[in-house]
């Protein structure tokens, strides 16, 4: 009774993150959405404050937000089988979906119309990552010190530096902080 | 065999990058710079596919970072490699998220993340800052060295849609695929193109 409790419980998670995974756009924010609406309205299987607890955690840790709260959604309802459900049910569509946009993407970029509407699209890629470094800007650069690290960072760049050694050099110098005990 | 030998180096490569990018992002757009980093070192993509990439992610249902992985990992080594690519960049979830969901009670009031974000946050705007000039240096000038002028009107009207009047990214990509169609389409066979 107790075993079939657990498989039924990871199948419920694969199949429900199956289905998120298929049909929501937006990105973590409509997918955590849904979550609040299937698993604390609805299944009542966590309250509200545990679900925010988990972002607040999820976003913390690196690697892609939405994976991460799904890790733990799934081992907090479901111990590491259940886990493992989860973020395999929010991973399978998006390989299936993506592979098949990729084998479109090689054999129509190089048409004459395709390439037209990708130069218009690329135009708007410049934009759509400005807001996103502009909404993110809004709660980081409250200090002085996140306005520094943010112009040596931007001037590191500039002068090829590594992105993965300023994000690690970043993290660094935040343990140290903490560990030294300066006040921010 | 030889050909053999190069196929499982090239997925092996695949997975230690996508690990690294896994490692080191926190979040939606802040892989853009990472990824763009990865497939320059080796030469598997130019900042032009990153572009279109971008908004490829953006217009499919699913979580970015997973879009993008699949994406760059089938576009470089087949459909084995964009599951390759997937599984490096989902790396951290199955070991530090996994330890982390263990040790919940204990992590959910840690102020040691709390202060590494204060620096990690920063650095990732400075990253997408920095794209913002490569991909901007890729889009508004063109192969024979001139401005793009239409590039640079639709970069500006989907500024203000995005930031002024809340338009979703999808509606944007959508409405400047149109705009791409006239102006690099339609226009260059009237022979009022630029």
């Amino acid at each position: 009774m107790n075993n079939d409790h657990w498989l039924k419980k990871g199948l419920v998670l694969f199949l429900f993150f199956f289905k998120i995974g298929c049909f929501t756009f937006g990105g973590g924010w409509a997918i955590l959405a849904q979550m609040e609406q299937e698993f604390v309205t609805k299944r009542q299987w966590i309250t509200k404050e545990e679900l925010l607890e988990m972002v607040a955690v999820g976003k913390s840790v690196p690697g892609i937000m939405i994976t991460n709260i799904s890790m733990l959604f799934g081992y907090h309802v479901g111990g590491i089988f259940g886990g493992i459900c989860t973020v395999a049910g929010i991973t399978c569509p998006a390989i299936l979906i993506l592979s098949i946009v990729t084998v479109f993407y090689n054999t129509l970029k190089d048409n004459y119309w395709v390439t037209a509407a990708l130069t218009g699209i690329r135009a708007a890629v410049i934009p759509i990552i400005g807001s996103a470094a502009l909404s993110l800007g809004k709660d980081a650069l409250r200090s002085r010190i996140a306005v520094a690290v943010l112009a040596g960072g931007f001037a590191f760049y500039m002068l090829g530096g590594s992105n993965i050694f300023l994000v690690l050099a970043a993290v660094a110098i935040g343990l140290v902080c903490h560990f030294a005990g300066v006040k921010l | 065999m030889s050909l053999c030998g190069g196929e499982t180096v090239i997925y092996l490569q695949l997975f230690l990058s996508f690990m690294k990018i896994g490692f080191t992002s926190f979040g939606g757009m802040s892989m853009i710079p990472l990824i763009l980093e990865e497939m320059q070192t080796h030469g598997w993509m130019t900042a032009e596919d990153l572009s279109n990439l971008v908004a490829i992610a953006e217009m499919t249902p699913g979580p970015l970072g997973l879009n993008c992985a699949t994406f760059t990992g089938t576009q470089t080594a087949g459909p084995l490699g964009g599951i390759i690519a997937v599984l490096g960049v989902l790396t951290p979830a199955f070991t530090l998220t996994l330890v982390v969901a263990i040790f919940f009670e204990k992590f959910k009031d840690s102020s040691v993340m709390r202060t590494i974000m204060l620096f990690v946050k920063p650095a990732c705007i400075a990253m997408l800052l920095g794209v913002l000039v490569t991909l901007g240096g890729e889009t508004f000038i063109g192969e024979n060295g001139g401005i793009l002028p239409f590039s640079i009107l639709i970069s500006a009207v989907m500024m203000v849609l995005l930031v002024k009047w809340k338009w979703s990214v999808p509606k944007v990509i959508v409405s400047s695929a149109l705009l791409g169609i006239l102006f690099y389409g339609i226009l260059p066979m009237t022979g009022m193109g630029l």
